[in-house]
């Protein structure tokens, strides 16, 4: 049997089981046994998985996933993410679409805090949701503006997809957060001059939005602080610790969960079921991805061994087009499979591929990671399996269905193709950020 | 046996449970370790040989021991899309099927883990490193602790279905 | 026959290049095309600690590996792997894996975790590390005191043993620890890879060449793979690999010294070098940690006590 029928084998199997919904660690852990024990036999086939998967604990920087989960939860439940944004609503004063603009910003501060994509998206479409649409904010818009601005969590440093890729890619995990910060608010700027663009030209979608303390004069106004600047200190701690290569990424998580303990504390809610809670809430949340992992690693171990990455490579080296187009299909790849993969699974089947080819057509595989994260945004968003779309529904008002908001986001959706393009043929967007840090 | 088998369900729904819930102290150790480690290494000048691997070690038996905990949720990542296509009954089928599927592959994965774990239990692997902990040892060991773990909350979640008492909590992170 | 062999080299790494380039051609040639080897990425196929056990079960027919990631599984293979400040050049420890019963040590440590199903063709290093430096390090006794990143445990015995303190910090965070101060030296790579990511412009006061690490390789095949093969062609193996270790020996230490030569005549970067008599000091401490950590097995202590007759044989221990 060649290789690319062992190949189409394995992607029907892959395909077959998860549309049945077997779990996806189980899907690759079933795929990645079956072809081991054919090709192997019992003895050789059962090493071989096994020693990858055992090797997954060995993975350092993986531990720092629960860590920046539980400060993620900690935000959420201890009312720190709730008052950052009442504060941003009073400091922010008023002019058309204020609430859409503060309510990117707040999702950009939040995303500086928090690694993983959805529970910024549920504490948004809570709170700013209803807020919004009791304005009369236009609801395609708002509900894009949550979907499209909650999901930079994985975009802007920390971010969980980032480690994974690092780990996948053997790359920096420092430089890679490095990078991706001015791609991460680059395509925050975007939405924000989207909104205002759009309220501009359509007055009736954003009616003018008055608080009383909006009202007062800015040095009044400015008491309102509190609830920022704690925020603001947690996050300059742990990308400080980060970007000045003082402690590991792991390290600086640990650091991150300490301090998001010591917020609450000094804003009076920290409380020991709190801190129970959000743990027992991170250990259900990260118990499933270390069954991705171990499944993911186990089949791209026994796919190399039978020549698959070989093959593959040998499919995208050998495209005749400028290299530059390589990488533009390889984000097409990608996004293909984000209509219907889990990204942990995206980024083992691809980036162990991916990335020698990238290096060899002299890309830096670092700037690469940032594609492939803002490659990430898009799937989050897009139907018929976005992710970002599924939290909100899980919080919106009665009403909004779940194609509304595959529709309000296709704007958003755009914008990210547009970013992503920003940074492909501007890698400096990228780099120059790790290249001043070196 | 109705009895039998639902008493095991509850029981092993509780022992899983208890242990996800205690892999919490595990996590919440780790932490500390980590952020105690830059400590000693910035106020003490004194960076430790051990912190690192310590709550890797730490981590790692959490993060596997918690998977009882997370199959009684039903938390493990899927896709359900074929839901809303089905219907409830058919539904309810696909359901025993993803659950024996896993169960097959964990036991098969279980085989293959077995001799690694025996052979360091006999002759210890240690890390090599300048703390030379015997931490690969630990790993092959507890992952088969782990699989061992899925398997029976998997049954216990196939005695639910057959009963009709497994709830159709929502899937996905 | 095609040899499916993981490699402890990254894919984009110099060694690939090198022996992918010009030495897998040359082994067909040899064999006229009986044996064709493929070489595989680290950790492709199988994590870099697992590659005995890999070629034991026939996963892959053999490893070209870095013996130290073995030193978890028996302590003789962090004694063969690694002995830290013990050789000056690689050609000695060449010399020794050769001539001077390393093969047959090797083969003993390999038995002794896989039951006579791996075959030791050949052993040997091929650079010698370069410790770069952010505060020069002149001689022995400048060790006092310095904070050195050195995660291996015997390397870190025996920087504590010459004063200095150890610190134990994954190899992504090098850069980082050595520019902010958090190391004052770091056990990195060789000299050319130094330069190839920039640590001596964080570190600029390299020790070259270097006082510490001289990683060997091993080069193993399946045992029932290797005896479906002639004598002839099992000569041709051996010869062919030892070959390609001498050859990238000259072109890695050719790299390095150009480049150490380049820097040193340029301001902003002073290369150390040693003098023969604080070499000589290092290597005297360092034996007394390679003793102590030969009582962990004794396999470990044969392993050394084959270094030290080689070693008093070629002089760098006094009779
Ligand atoms: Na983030
Ligand atoms: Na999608």
């Amino acid at each position: 049997m060649g290789i690319e029928f062992i190949t189409l084998l394995i992607v029907i199997s892959l395909l077959g089981l998860m549309a049945l919904g077997v779990p996806l660690g189980v899907t690759t852990l079933t795929v990645s046994l079956a072809t081991a024990m054919l090709y192997f036999g019992e003895r050789a086939g059962f090493f071989i998985v096994a020693a990858n998967v055992s090797e997954v604990l060995h993975k350092y920087e993986l531990i720092a996933v629960p860590f920046f989960v539980f400060m993620a939860n900690v935000l959420e439940r201890s009312g720190i993410a709730k008052s950052l944004f009442d504060s941003m609503a009073i400091l922010g004063g008023r002019f058309r679409g204020s609430v859409g603009v503060q309510t990117c910003i707040v999702a950009v501060v939040l995303a500086a805090m928090s690694g993983i994509m959805g529970g910024e998206i549920v504490m948004l479409g809570l709170i700013a949701l209803p807020q919004m649409l009791r304005l009369g904010y236009d609801k395609k818009l708002s509900i894009g503006i949550i979907c499209a601005a909650g999901a930079l969590a994985t975009l802007i440093p920390p971010s969980v997809v980032l480690i994974i890729y690092g780990l996948a890619a053997q790359v920096s995990i420092t430089k890679l957060f490095a990078a991706s910060a001015v791609p991460g608010f680059m395509l925050a700027s975007l939405y924000i001059t989207y909104i205002l663009v759009r309220v501009r030209m359509n007055p009736s979608m954003a009616p003018i939005y008055d608080i009383p303390e909006t009202g007062l004069p800015l040095f009044q106004r400015l008491k309102y602080m509190k609830g920022v600047i704690l925020p603001a200190i947690l996050i300059g701690t742990v990308l400080g610790v980060i970007y000045s290569g003082v402690a590991t990424v792991t390290e600086a998580a640990a650091i991150g969960a300490v301090g998001a303990l010591i917020v609450a504390a000094i804003q009076g809610e920290l409380r020991w079921t709190m801190a129970r809670d959000a743990m027992r809430q991170t250990v259900l949340t990260v118990g499933s991805i270390i069954w991705l992992v171990l499944g993911a690693v186990s089949l791209i171990g026994i796919y190399n061994r039978i020549g698959g990455g070989e093959f593959l490579r040998g499919l995208l080296t050998g495209l005749d087009v400028p290299p530059l187009m390589v990488i533009v299909v390889m984000m097409l790849i990608i996004m293909l499979l984000g209509t219907f993969l889990e990204w942990i699974a995206i980024i083992f089947i691809t980036v162990p591929i991916f990335a020698p080819v990238v290096i060899n057509l002299g890309f830096d595989p670092i700037w690469f990671g940032v594609l492939f994260a803002m490659n990430i945004q898009i799937y989050y968003l897009s139907p018929p399996f976005g992710p970002a779309c599924f939290f909100l529904k899980s919080v919106a008002p009665k009403g909004i269905e779940l194609q509304d908001i595959f529709l309000a986001v296709l704007p958003f959706i755009a914008l990210q193709v547009l970013g992503l393009f920003l940074v492909l043929f501007f890698p400096q967007l990228a780099l120059w950020l790790p290249a001043m840090l070196d | 046996m109705k009895r039998l088998l639902t008493r095991y369900a509850d029981t092993m729904s509780h022992i899983s449970v208890f242990i996800g819930h205690s892999c919490s102290i595990l996590f919440f150790a780790c932490i500390a370790i980590s952020a105690l480690e830059v400590v000693m290494r910035y106020g003490f000048d004194r960076p430790t040989v051990w912190s690192t691997e310590l709550a890797m070690t730490l981590c790692a038996t959490a993060w596997v021991l918690s998977v009882g905990y997370v199959t009684e949720r039903t938390r493990h990542i899927s896709i359900t899309m074929l839901e809303i296509l089905v219907s409830p009954k058919v539904w309810r089928l696909f359901r025993l099927f993803q659950q024996l599927i896993a169960f097959a592959a964990i036991f098969v994965l279980t085989l293959a883990l077995w001799k690694p774990a025996l052979k360091v239990i006999g002759r210890t692997e240690y890390s090599g490193t300048a703390f030379n902990s015997p931490q690969p040892t630990i790993f092959k060991v507890i992952i088969v602790v782990g699989c061992i773990l899925y398997l029976a909350q998997l049954i216990a979640n196939i005695i639910r279905w057959t009963q009709e008492t497994q709830e159709d909590m929502p899937s996905g992170n | 026959e095609t040899f499916n062999i993981q490699t402890s080299f990254n894919a984009g790494d110099f060694s690939t290049q090198y022996l992918t380039e010009t030495w897998l051609p040359k082994i067909s040639e040899m064999t006229q095309g009986r044996v064709e080897i493929i070489f595989t990425p680290n950790g492709s196929v199988v994590p870099a600690r697992e590659t005995p056990e890999a070629v034991a079960a026939g996963v892959l027919d053999g490893d070209f590996t870095s013996v130290n990631y073995f030193a978890g599984l028996e302590p003789a293979f962090a004694i063969m792997g690694d002995l830290i400040s013990g050789y000056d050049t690689p050609q000695q420890m060449l010399g020794f894996c050769r001539d001077g019963g390393g093969e047959a040590m090797m083969q003993r440590a390999a038995d002794e975790i896989t039951g006579g199903e791996v075959h030791v063709v050949a052993c040997g290093p091929y650079s010698r590390e370069s410790l770069p430096a952010r505060t020069p390090i002149r001689t022995f006794e400048d060790l006092e005191g310095m904070k050195i990143r050195s995660p291996e445990g015997l390397a870190a015995a025996v920087f504590q043993a010459a004063g200095a303190s150890p610190v134990s910090i994954p190899f992504s965070e090098v850069f980082g620890a050595l520019e902010k101060g958090i190391v004052d030296a770091a056990d990195a790579s060789a000299y050319v890879n130094n330069d190839r990511t920039g640590l001596h412009d964080v570190a600029p006061y390299p020790l070259y060449p270097g006082i510490h690490s001289m990683p060997s390789m091993q080069f193993t095949v399946n045992t029932e793979k290797w005896d479906t093969l002639s004598a002839d062609d099992q000569v041709a193996l051996k010869t062919w690999w030892y070959d390609a270790m001498t050859a990238m020996t000259e072109e890695v230490s050719k790299l390095d010294a150009e480049l150490a030569a380049r820097d040193d005549a340029a301001d902003g970067i002073e290369v150390i070098n040693w003098a023969q008599e604080d070499r000589d000091k290092l290597r005297v401490v360092a034996r007394s940690q390679w003793e102590a950590y030969a009582t962990k097995s004794a396999l470990a202590k044969e392993a050394l006590d084959a270094h030290i007759a080689y070693m008093t044989q070629i002089g760098l221990f006094e009779k």
